[in-house]
């Protein structure tokens, strides 16, 4: 059901009141256990008739009972309150810079969520300075909310992806979910530590887990699994009412995408506050799987399904767009014969164009394989390489250009790579994104010869990007590396995944390996940063504190 | 005894109505308001558009009649009053504005000073918060409306003369030309 602001701003849904309680009570008991756990150490302070009348008497268990409510709300009160402060000083959070265009520009889009609120709630924003991807959300009880969103999400979005993503969060904000998972953060953030600092104990001491902690660990667990059973729907709801204010589902799951493709700052934003987060900064298989025991136990949903979701809303919109055509001038000339079907193209601009007949879309300059279009005839919205009709397109291009055409396919385009000379030798370039395909006993050769300039666009591409993945690598040593994500790009010889990997780990530029041909695909740029790299003898500068 | 079960039934019904009243009057402030919000954005649009072709004016010798019409349809925007002129008025400006942002894109020289790529994303941003603003406006007119129509609230709605406001619809002009929609974002 679709809800407006004004909705989301006085809906008090039971369900997440009723969550909230349950976080409370999982809290009362988990201090109640801790009591029990000290009573069972130190029996002679408390007990001098014995356990069993301790049991059977009403005083004792309201002396304990009211402790444990003051601590409780103790507690509560001093990690919720001021959690947006703590929260932003944790991650180093700065207010945006108002010299600078693109932190005018985030400001703006804060200003532009206030209008849609009816300014009735004040959002602040921040930015983090990090290279890393990602965004976050935080509320306290004291009413303060703020957005933090990372210095290289900020960057590398457009301006419509931008506005998907911050009212993506703005939503998290409006219907308190947001304050919800600050305050369940906070608290429960708490406990982890302790249990493992306890954990840590008891190994030093090789005594073994105590009865009385287990109860506890069994308590965490259960409460860490309720608020991840929060977390997952809302993430849905709030991409809907991005797409909801921002009429553009394309730029939302663009977004996603492009996050999800990037270091996302695990290791930098701690690991209490995954589900603050627009994406789990932890890459890990349960959030991309689904079924019963992953929706009970992730704070997110599959990426590969909200991005299905949004593009699924496409549809609306291009309803609207034919509607608008229609209804207007008549100069636009809707073939009746359905023979052909005609096709809707997602410009680079972020907006839909057209319907197009196959001969028109032919002549659009800026159709390239990785455009989204959609064809009149059936539903799903695709890459244009992947319509067989508009692919002929891109190969007729490549005829036309009067370039050699080999057999193997870009593995981002599937379209023909063709032979180029580069350093003397030949590697196989694809002619639309600029990858390329160099058989590994080229590499050195490549390496060696220098008649290509590094140019200066290279050279600071490269620097920012060894920074990002030398910090990159120190995260996942520290983790001690969870299993490799799945390769979306297959060799365009054997069609195997291939494998992402560092170049080496003196020069880390990531790169697509086969194991089984011997060869590697470069994405455009990284063959040269990766030689610019080492002939100026470039080393990441970055002190990992 | 009959009359103390009268009196308290009467007494009932007015408090009923009073809270209903009450309830409607909020709804209306908050449809002025709303409006007074669209208001807010068009003027700053309004005020940033002399910024624009000041600063466009000196390198578009050839483009004169883009910017008088720019001009033209702003003065026009500014002097009409009622909700509907009012409307079509604005479209008309968007519509313009957007055909300068068109013309702009062929200046490389305009495409990279910097006063030009400030004001345009400050004017960006004021299409969206108009666009949003709407949106708002939109969403509380349709609340109103259902409190007025939906039982028993309109047969209060009915007594003191509550009228649905209007809706802030595209106009027509807008829907002959795809290209200005409100939501156009020129860049």
């Amino acid at each position: 059901m679709p809800l407006t602001f004004i909705e989301i701003e006085k809906q008090k849904t039971w369900r997440i009141g009723l969550l909230f309680l349950l976080l409370l009570l999982m809290y009362f008991s988990v201090v109640l256990s801790l009591f029990l756990g000290i009573l069972f150490f130190f029996p002679f302070y408390f007990m001098k008739t014995g356990s069993l009348v301790f049991w059977s008497d009403p005083l004792y268990i309201m002396v304990i009972t009211g402790c444990s409510l003051f601590l409780a709300g103790i507690h509560f009160w001093f990690s919720a309150s001021g959690a947006v402060q703590s929260v932003m000083k944790s991650l180093g959070a700065i207010p945006p810079d108002p010299e600078d265009g693109i932190h005018r520009r985030l400001k703006n889009i804060i200003d532009e969520i206030h209008v849609v609120t009816g300014q009735t709630r004040k959002i602040g924003c921040f930015v983090i300075p990090s290279l890393s991807m990602n965004a976050i959300a935080v509320a306290d009880l004291k009413g303060n909310a703020a957005i933090a969103i990372t210095e290289g999400l900020l960057s590398r979005l457009t301006r419509s992806q931008t506005e998907a993503v911050l009212a993506h969060e703005a939503y998290h904000i409006l219907s308190r979910d947001c304050m919800e998972a600050t305050i369940a953060t906070s608290l429960f953030g708490m406990y982890a530590a302790m249990l493992e600092k306890l954990q840590n104990l008891g190994e030093e001491e090789r005594s073994g887990l105590h009865p009385a902690f287990f109860l506890f660990w069994i308590l965490l667990k259960l409460s860490q699994m309720l608020s991840m059973l929060i977390s997952r729907e809302r993430e849905y709801r709030a991409d809907a009412a991005s797409v909801r204010m921002t009429r553009n589902p394309v730029a939302m799951a663009e977004a996603l995408h492009l996050i999800s493709r990037n270091w996302r700052g695990s290791g930098m934003i701690g690991s209490g506050l995954e589900m603050l987060c627009i994406i789990n900064p932890q890459e890990n298989e349960l959030d991309e799987s689904e079924g019963f025991w992953s929706n009970l136990m992730s704070t997110h949903p599959p990426i590969r399904k909200r991005i299905d979701i949004l593009l699924k809303m496409v549809r609306v919109s291009i309803a609207e767009l034919d509607r608008k055509l229609t209804s207007g001038t008549q100069t636009v000339n809707v073939p009746s014969g359905a023979a052909e079907p005609l096709y809707h193209v997602f410009d680079p601009k972020h907006k839909w164009q057209g319907p197009y007949a196959l001969a028109e879309l032919a002549a659009l300059p800026w159709l390239l394989p990785l455009t989204w279009i959609r064809s009149s005839k059936d539903i799903s919205m695709e890459r244009a390489s992947e319509n067989p009709l508009i692919n002929a397109i891109f190969t007729n291009r490549l005829n036309t250009a009067g370039k050699e055409v080999s057999e193997f396919l870009c593995p981002s385009c599937k379209q023909s790579l063709s032979e180029t000379p580069y350093e003397k030798t030949k590697v196989y370039q694809c002619g639309f994104c600029r990858g390329v395909l160099v058989d590994n006993t080229k590499i050195p050769r490549i390496i060696a010869r220098r008649e290509k300039e590094c140019t200066e666009r290279i050279r600071s591409l490269a620097k920012a990007v060894t920074t990002d993945n030398q910090r990159k690598l120190a995260v996942k040593k520290l983790k001690k590396a969870e299993a490799q994500l799945k390769s979306l790009t297959s060799c365009p010889k054997c069609h195997n995944p291939m494998l992402r990997t560092f170049y080496s780990l003196a020069y880390l530029i990531e790169i697509d390996r086969c194991g089984f041909c011997n060869i590697t695909w470069f994405d455009a740029d990284e063959l040269e940063m990766l030689q610019c790299i080492i002939e100026n003898r470039m080393t990441a500068t970055l002190d990992l504190s | 005894m009959e009359i103390w079960i009268l009196v308290a039934v009467i007494a009932l019904l007015l408090l009923w109505a009073i809270v209903i009243y009450n309830q409607l009057i909020a709804l209306k402030n908050e449809v002025k308001n709303a409006w007074k919000q669209i208001d807010v954005q068009l003027k700053r649009r309004h005020d940033l558009i002399p910024n624009l072709v000041t600063v466009v004016k000196g390198y578009m010798e050839f483009e004169r009649e883009t910017l008088e019409k720019v001009t033209a349809a702003r003065a026009r925007a500014i002097s009409t009053s009622g909700l509907r002129e009012k409307v079509s008025a604005e479209n008309l400006l968007s519509q313009e504005l957007s055909g300068l942002f068109a013309v702009i894109e062929n200046y490389p020289v305009l495409k990279s000073n910097e006063n030009v790529l400030q004001l345009q994303e400050e004017l960006t941003s004021t299409e969206n918060r108009i666009a949003f603003a709407r949106q708002l406006y939109n969403d509380l007119v349709a609340n109103f409306a259902t409190r007025i129509e939906s039982f028993p609230s309109n047969i209060i709605a009915s007594i003191f003369r509550f009228r649905k406001a209007e809706y802030y619809f595209i106009g027509e002009i807008d829907r002959s030309l795809p290209v200005a929609d409100m939501s156009a974002r020129p860049k």
